[in-house]
């Protein structure tokens, strides 16, 4: 069983990571690039757990225990006493490259090296180390302490000891994970990309209004949102680099990103985050239902 | 012999050592050698608070992040030279787990065999909170103390004897078939103690008198006992129903969650921690969980917490008519756990008003009996109204006797 698991880049989603770990009783220690990034991570972690418990979804008590597992750094050597360190810093390779080959010169060489992506190679990661056999992908859906999956993804080189030690490590922090091969997308992502673009090209030729697109998916096929409400929820700024990825990866013209959502990004309509997107959403997040 | 009862939770190891045998249990001549609680193991700072008989108490916070090292500690406070109380660990006979659910298989405690330990992992789908770990608990201390019998007594097993018409719901039977879906009822243990209990405090054997026992503490229930059998309890299939508890909701119309899972938009998960863990005494008041605190506050004019005793009462009263009804009369009410042997306004007000029922509490009695065994009700009221103090360690330590000696 994993005791203690070493988390690089808490963002929303290393925040995401550090909580659901210690929530399952595993000792997480962070590293982020100054103290002021840790204390605001901290800080956003202990505001998320408030949250849960106004929610019902916890007690006081569970948030001391679980806060009392977290430890933040600056140092990354001090990730050397865990068996598992996942990154989880911007989805940028250059910069994920960077981490990954400071992360090899520090941890020792039987520590397995886990990048969260829902796109990149774990190939081209994998290489700037010397340990591609014990490097893997792990692709959390955001948020993180709330989607029950993850996408465990097999570079060219990751030895079958890895795979099994990170589904192990799934299960342990109550995931269900799924084995995918390395391809642009995986399979979360290349199928709900196309899917929400496809929605969006609906709205651009005037068949449909946003508002009735989603409702034709959530009570047709029972989809717990729209697919225009998941993408204001994603930032449709994600949703276009993502889009012009899989199209730059794969160059089927059925990636190519809608025009609309080009003009949206350009307009600065990017969603949740900016508060108008296909749909208008209060400072909460919660959609505002316009009056017709 | 002596007999070692564990009791494991999810991050606690309860236990007691307590001298006893058949002829001990006869002449009530059994003897609690020492007890303590190790808690919130799986952290660096977990506590631990050992007493023995005559030996200066310890407390202290190690970093203990699992049960197995927890039950090593155990048995090496037991045997310490300076705070134990004996030699060596081949002192210990046998060992007593508490196992809260024993499903419809047992009825009775049971020396752990490989086949009643299958049995009981069987039931982990009827209690994922609890069965884990005190299957847990058995297989280390198994480990640690191989050479001697394991016997364990469940929460559920008392209640067995509840009949079809009041243990089954008002569901598609399909449910009760498919899924167990059932009342089983819980502090079996704690019901069992005061019916043997009150067969020396009423002098006559339990076949020939009705109690109404209600074990209040962090949970609570009441049972309805005829003539020594469980015939209804207030818990259900999950501790969850009956009688407003400290964290508890108890009784409510089902619709009630639905409606709200789908207005707050609540997962499964939410919901049930809202009803298992921010409901009860602390959700109505918004105060405390701990009804010594509710009544001070009360005390003070508090209306919050005025309206939490008020409905704690109320729900209490209720269930006690219910069981007069249903047991055709009764001849003691019994009140038990932290709340019960320790709060006499809520005695004094779930019993007020019942007059008819022929339970007339003495105020003066039931004012100064705090944390002691006695009679409460008047000397001629019809029922008698008591408070025991109750002992489910007791309990597991003399059934894991009866066991071994092959007499349950």
């Amino acid at each position: 069983m994993t005791r203690e698991l070493g988390v690089v880049g808490a963002g929303t989603t290393g925040q995401g990571i550090v909580q659901t770990a210690a929530h399952a009783g595993i000792d997480v220690i962070f590293c982020e690039k100054s103290e002021e990034s840790v204390n605001e991570a901290l800080e956003a972690i202990t505001v998320a757990l408030d949250r849960e418990i106004e929610r019902w979804g916890m007690t006081k008590t569970d948030k001391t225990v679980i806060l009392s597992r977290i430890r933040g750094t600056t140092a990354p050597e001090e990730l050397k006493g865990a068996p598992l360190v996942i990154e989880a810093v911007s989805d940028n390779l250059t910069l994920k490259s960077k981490v990954f080959s400071a992360l090899d010169s520090v941890l020792p060489p039987e520590t397995i090296l886990v990048t969260n992506t829902s796109s990149l190679s774990i190939t081209q990661l994998a290489a700037v180390t010397n340990r591609p056999d014990r490097v893997v992908g792990m692709h959390f859906l955001s948020p993180v302490p709330k989607r029950p999956l993850v996408e465990v993804v097999r570079g060219l080189h990751t030895s079958d000891e890895t795979v099994r030690l990170a589904k192990e490590f799934a299960t342990e922090i109550k995931k269900t994970a799924i084995e995918v091969f390395e391809y642009p997308g995986f399979v979360t992502t290349r199928l709900i990309l196309p899917l929400l673009n496809e929605a969006m090209h609906v709205v651009m030729e005037g068949v449909a209004s946003a508002s009735d697109v989603d409702t034709a998916m959530t009570l047709g096929y029972n989809f717990p949102s729209g697919p225009l409400e998941v993408a204001d929820r994603m930032g449709l700024d994600e949703v276009l680099l993502w889009m012009e990825h899989l199209f730059h990866e794969l160059g089927d013209l059925k990636y190519r990103p809608c025009p609309l959502l080009r003009k949206m990004v350009r307009a600065g309509e990017l969603g949740v985050k900016t508060g108008k997107g296909f749909f208008v959403y209060d400072e909460a997040g919660r959609r505002v239902k316009s009056h017709p | 012999m002596i007999v070692l009862v564990l009791n494991c939770g999810s991050s606690s190891v309860k236990f007691q050592l307590i001298r006893t045998s058949l002829e001990d249990i006869e002449a009530g001549t059994e003897e609690k050698l020492g007890r303590g609680i190790i808690g919130k193991i799986g952290m660096t700072t977990a506590t631990v608070a050992f007493e023995a008989e005559g030996r200066p108490p310890v407390r202290e916070t190690p970093v203990i992040l699992e049960h197995r090292v927890a039950i090593e500690r155990v048995l090496s406070l037991l045997t310490d030279p300076d705070v134990g109380v004996i030699k060596d660990r081949s002192e210990i006979g046998a060992v007593g787990h508490r196992v809260v659910h024993g499903g419809e298989k047992f009825a009775q405690s049971q020396l752990i065999t490989e086949e009643v330990l299958r049995e009981i992992v069987e039931c982990i789908e009827l209690a994922p909170l609890h069965n884990p770990h005190n299957v847990r608990g058995y297989e280390i201390a198994r480990e640690l103390l191989p050479d001697v019998p394991h016997v364990a007594v469940f929460d559920t097993a008392f209640h067995q004897t509840v009949p079809e018409h009041a243990y089954l719901y008002g569901l598609p039977m399909v449910l009760y078939r498919r899924h167990g879906i059932r009342r089983y009822g819980f502090h079996g243990s704690s019901h069992r103690y005061l019916t043997a209990r009150m067969e020396r405090l009423l002098g006559r054997p339990r076949t020939e008198f009705n109690l109404i026992t209600c074990h209040l503490g962090n949970g609570c229930s009441v049972t309805a006992v005829q003539h020594g059998r469980s015939i209804d309890t207030s818990m259900g299939f999950t501790p969850l129903e009956g009688l407003v508890m400290g964290t508890r909701s108890g009784d409510l119309d089902p619709a009630v969650i639905l409606h709200v899972m789908a207005k707050e938009e609540l997962t499964l998960h939410e919901a049930n921690t809202l009803l298992n863990k921010h409901s009860g005494l602390i959700g109505v008041s918004g105060i405390s969980n701990d009804m010594r605190e509710l009544i001070k506050e009360a005390q003070r004019g508090d209306q919050h917490a005025q309206t939490a005793i008020d409905l704690f009462c109320y729900r209490l009263k209720k269930y006690i008519s219910a069981y007069y009804g249903v047991l055709g009369g009764a001849d003691a009410v019994v009140f038990a756990g932290g709340i019960g042997e320790n709060a006499a306004v809520v005695r004094e007000r779930s019993c007020d008003g019942l007059e008819s029922l022929g339970m007339i509490m003495d105020p003066k009695r039931n004012e100064e009996l705090n944390g002691r065994e006695g009679r409460i009700s008047t000397d001629d009221s019809p029922v008698g109204i008591y408070v025991v103090l109750t002992d489910e360690e007791m309990v597991i330590a003399r059934d894991t006797a009866r066991a071994i000696a092959g007499n349950l």
